[in-house]
């Protein structure tokens, strides 16, 4: 069955049977389907090593491109979506009691096109005492942060964690207007006034 | 007392009027109003006077009137708007978004014997957590001895709002040297009375039957309004007695 050079999501592309479903595409009723709006390209699975048995090459793949792949040629592109324990850089919007909400900006090594909206728990800011943790002591809006997604979440919010040396807050702003550096793993220093503010600070190496 | 110097936003501290200790080893303070600038420059962010304290090496701006800020550490009176599943939800000041004030904050309370404040009650708080990025947040018991200090429903009474600056002179360790506020010393010889002062502008009198609750607050709030002098209050204290 050829497959059309543009999909639009719920398209079906090909039967699951000659086909696996790559980025952008879902299995529905056998069919291999759009999940999204762009170009269908189909490309050859990379084959592992095997140990010796003999097996028909596995079946190419179609998968439709998000737009921000389009600049590259290459149908083998990371996706840019966030998936679970995948480290992302990400800047503080809001800060509550209960939860630090942020703007993802980088996937591993990846800037997002558009950011997608994460939220730090009060329980996953640290490893160690996670009752007696106070979300302004940790993170202040305007932080980026360095973080681990802990869950895909629901409709509007990744789930974030800073529970590890190397996570936390990576660059901070005093409330003088400087960018401060780190002393410690619970406080950044403001070089101009001298003053130190305590965040929750990620291991600088 | 001198005339302390009037001062804008902006304006450069004349130099005589930054107090000179004769200990030179405590560090001048910066009080309200004041913002220093590194390495060496002192600049009023506020309109007002310009006070000294040579005995603290304190300087601040003494402005009267405006929104109360929230600001960890102050006394204030919130009433209790609704509850949620773990904190009251209270109101601080009128327009601005409701304080937390947590369940469990307060003294001898556990999680089976929770405070009953339906909303409209009136509680006497200290404010634990304010800054411009969150909600304030309050509580009525001293997190390290586990005591009320005081705090708590204010039952009964009346609320009555004054001046941001009224309130302050209240809440003095001595108003009638101090502030000059001797109105209430007037009215104690005769009514005896029982009074709360929020540093939001807001005070809590409570006195046997509303007239006498009533002629309190209407000594305070007069003295607020037309900013009395020490005459002055002797003779609205003799004129609101003579009414009851």
């Amino acid at each position: 069955m050829a497959y059309p050079s543009i999909a639009i999501p719920g398209q079906p592309l090909g039967l699951s049977s000659q086909y696996a479903s790559g980025p952008g595409t879902h299995v529905q009723n056998a069919h291999i389907c759009a999940s999204i709006l762009g170009p269908v390209v189909e490309y050859a699975q990379d084959t592992k090593a095997s140990s010796g048995k003999t097996r028909d090459s596995p079946p190419p793949v179609l998968s439709v491109q998000r737009s921000a792949q389009l600049v590259s040629n290459d149908a083998a592109l990371t996706n840019v979506l966030p998936e679970v324990d995948a480290v992302v850089l990400a800047r503080v919007t809001r800060i509550n009691p209960r939860q630090a909400t942020v703007a993802i900006l980088v996937v591993g090594e990846t800037v997002c096109s558009d950011e997608f909206q994460g939220l730090i728990r009060v329980q996953d800011v640290r490893a160690t005492e996670k009752d007696k943790v106070k979300i302004f002591s940790s993170f202040r809006p305007g932080d980026i942060v360095r973080a681990q997604v802990i869950s895909l979440g629901d409709q509007s919010n990744y789930y974030l964690s800073t529970a590890g040396n190397h996570l936390g807050v990576v660059m901070a702003t005093s409330d003088g207007g400087n960018t401060m550096y780190p002393i410690s793993w619970k406080e950044f220093k403001d070089p101009v006034t001298g003053v130190t503010e305590s965040r929750k600070v990620a291991k600088p190496f | 007392m001198a005339l302390s110097p009037l001062v804008l936003p902006g304006d450069p501290i004349p130099p005589g009027a930054l107090p000179t200790s004769s200990n030179p080893s405590i560090p001048l303070k910066l009080g309200p109003g004041l913002r220093h600038i590194p390495p060496d420059r002192i600049v009023p962010v506020v309109a007002g006077e310009l006070c000294i304290d040579h005995k603290k090496n304190a300087v601040w701006v003494e402005t009267n009137g405006g929104r109360y800020i929230p600001t960890a550490g102050d006394l204030i009176l919130a009433t209790v708007h609704h509850s949620t599943s773990d904190s009251f939800s209270c109101s601080i000041s009128p327009h601005t978004p409701f304080a937390s004030l947590p369940h469990l904050a307060f003294a001898g309370v556990t999680r089976k014997t929770r405070p009953q404040l339906n909303p409209g009650s009136l509680v006497y708080a200290r404010i634990a957590l304010a800054n411009k990025h969150m909600d304030p947040e309050i509580e009525c018991v001293n997190p390290a001895t586990g005591k009320s200090d005081g705090m708590g429903e204010l039952k009964g009474g009346m609320l009555f709002d004054v001046s941001l600056g009224m309130s302050r002179r209240l809440m003095m360790p001595n108003p009638s040297a101090q502030g000059s506020m001797v109105i209430l010393d007037e009215i104690a010889e005769k009514v005896p009375f029982e009074m709360a002062v929020g540093r939001n502008g807001r005070v809590w009198v409570d006195a046997e039957g509303v007239a006498k609750t009533l002629v309190v607050g209407r000594a305070i709030q007069e003295t607020d309004e037309g900013n009395l002098g020490v005459d002055e209050q002797r003779k609205v204290a003799k004129r609101l007695l003579r009414d009851l």
